[in-house]
Formats: C-alpha cells, structure tokens, sequence
C-alpha cells in the first residue's frame, strides 16, 4: 500500500491542486449561470435576456460617442466591464416561479467573494438583493435578484462597477421606457 | 575451299580462324556460379527531408497570402464607421462606402479608428442597444434598491402621527 501511495503520490498531488485551482477560479468568477430558470421564458409574458459578453462590450463602446455627455458618460461607466447579462421575466398571474429558482441564482452569490449590499424584502413590493463581487478590494462584479409575485430579474455584470454611477443613469440613454416598475407608484421627479 | 571448320570443326584447319580462336579464347563461355549484385538500399530520409521542407515552406506561403488578404478589408464591403443616433442629428457628413480599392492603407485606418465591416456594424449596433438595454433594468433596479432602503416604511409615519 506505502509502496503504491509512493508511486501515485506527485500525480494525486499535482491532480488536487489542479481541481482546487478550478474551484478556486469558479468561486472567484462573478458570472452567474442563468440556465436553471431558463424553463421560466414559456411561462413569461415578457422577457428581457441581454447577453453581452467582452467581445460584444467592446464593439459596443466603440460605438459609444465621445461628444454626446449621456453616451460619453456611459462609456466611461461599461469601460472594463467584461459582460452585462439580465434576464427578467414578467407573468401575467402569481407564483409562476418558485423559491427554487430563486435560490439557484442566490447559491451562486453566497460565496465568499460576494457580499450582500442591499436585501430588501416586502410583502407589498417583494423583494430586492443587491451583491457586490470583489477582488482583494476591488469590484469586479455586481448581482441584483428582484422577485415580486409577478417579475423575476437577475441582473449580473462582470467586471468593475461604480454602483453610484450605475443608479444615476436611470432614465438616460433615450431608451424607451420598460415598464418594468409598472405595479408601483413612480415618482416623477425620477428622471 | 571447305568451310566446315568455321562451323563445326570437322574439315581442314583454317590457320587464320585458329588465330582468331586463340585471340578470342579467353572470352570464351567458362561455366561458374551467378553472381547477383549487392542490392544496396537507398536511403530516402534526404528526399523526404527536402519534400518536407518544401511542403512546409509552400504552407507558410500559403498561409502568409491568406493572412495578408484578410487583414486587407474585403472590397466593396468596407463601411466607414457611422455616428451614432445622438451624432446623427447633428449636420455631419453622411455614411460613406468605401469602393475605391487603390486608396492608400493609411487611409483605410485613418487616425487608427476601427472600422467595421458591414456585418459587425451590425452586431456592434445590435450589442450597444442590449447593453443600454441592460444598464437601464440595472439602474432602475439599483435606484429602486437606494429608494427602498432610504424612505422609512409608510406604517412607522402614520403611527408617528397617531402617537403625536
């Protein structure tokens, strides 16, 4: 058996450390996989799926314009950026999506490069998660899971975030407006 | 004069012939063993080695063509990059296609801005409007997360005013 072990020894070392290596990158990559509610698209009345990977980002920035202020500020917030991926489904009656589906996407957040910024949970309004990613002490990630009893969103970007930034673009860019908060009061002086 | 002697040697001796025979006499059929030739094996890995090398050589020919027609933009389908909507409204130039081949490659990548075929306008257009797309949902949610967790809940104000 020692003589066996001895035989084996580097190549199950060498073996371990090449599968917690991968463990260690997937734990540290901030892309979360959204095939587990993919079944929700033939439920959804309405469904937004934006899948930007790096390449796409950057054909995309190049089209951003320098001289517009609105299109030059979102240049300089998608600079870095590796991949924008949203997928939210609207239903047209309640509890079209369980708690399962929810909680394969919140898995996925709970490893120890994300944090919880924000949880906001109401009856009324449902509930509201926003994680951030890290690096050491850079971002370099950000997840939002919305669930109300007619929407699920999962938003996830990949790569550094200025969430500030992020927050004041509402309402800019001269994309219609989607009406996803339509169940709720808006106020007007959003914009 | 009889001339079977030539032939089978039973008539009269002609002296001249039996001077040639003694000429020729070592040339004369002598029975002894076969002797093949030693087969020698030639040896082919200098052969192989100059058709490798020449194989290898009408590859990288090959290949450096080809690299050299694809970083050529494909005529005809070469499109100058086109401002965005916001730069649109604003009197500039209109798109230009690009038909003359002969011009310059400097003026192809002028002041090193890339431009994009036709169909990667496409997909670069296509890309910018998920991502606005994409950063709207994220900033609405975001700003609705800032909202939700700055404004005190609707009950804890009307009980302030019960309790006032």
């Amino acid at each position: 058996m020692k003589l066996l072990f001895h035989k084996i020894r580097i190549p199950l070392i060498a073996g371990l450390l090449v599968v917690t290596a991968a463990f260690t990158v997937q734990a540290q990559n901030p892309r979360i996989q959204t095939i587990s509610i993919e079944h929700l698209v033939a439920k959804a009345s309405r469904t937004i799926d934006v899948n930007v990977d790096e390449r796409l980002m950057k054909m995309a920035a190049k089209l951003l314009s320098d001289k517009d202020i609105e299109e030059k500020e979102i240049k300089q917030l998608v600079a870095g950026i590796k991949g924008i991926y949203v997928k939210s489904f609207e239903f047209e009656a309640d509890g079209q999506y369980t708690t399962a589906d929810v909680e394969s996407i919140r898995s996925q957040v709970r490893g120890p490069s994300w944090s919880r910024m924000v949880n906001v949970t109401s009856k009324k309004d449902g509930g509201l998660e926003v994680y951030l990613s890290f690096q050491g002490e850079l971002v370099n990630g950000l997840a939002v899971i919305a669930t109300d009893d007619r929407e699920f969103t999962v938003v996830n970007i990949v790569g550094p975030v200025d969430l500030d930034k992020l927050a004041k673009l509402e309402g800019q860019f001269g994309v219609p407006d989607l009406g996803i908060e339509t169940t709720k009061a808006k106020p007007k002086n959003d914009k | 004069m009889n001339e079977d002697y030539l032939w089978d040697k039973s008539g009269e001796p002609d002296p001249q012939i039996e001077e040639l025979e003694q000429i020729l006499a070592p040339l004369r059929y002598q029975p002894k063993p076969l002797e093949l030739p030693v087969v020698r094996r030639r040896n082919y890995f200098s052969l192989a080695a100059i058709a490798a090398t020449l194989l290898v050589a009408l590859l990288a020919g090959g290949i450096w063509i080809k690299s050299r027609k694809q970083q050529t933009p494909p005529q005809q389908e070469i499109v100058k990059f086109v401002p965005s909507e916001a730069e649109e409204k604003e009197p500039s130039p209109p798109a230009v296609v690009v038909t003359n081949t002969d011009l310059p490659r400097k003026s192809i990548h002028k002041r090193n801005k890339r431009i994009f075929t036709k169909h990667e306008r496409e997909e670069a257009l296509a890309a910018k409007e998920q991502v606005l797309l994409a950063l709207r949902v994220a900033s609405e949610k975001l700003k609705l997360a800032q909202r939700r967790t700055q404004t005190p809940p609707p009950n804890q104000i009307k009980n302030q005013h019960k309790v006032g």
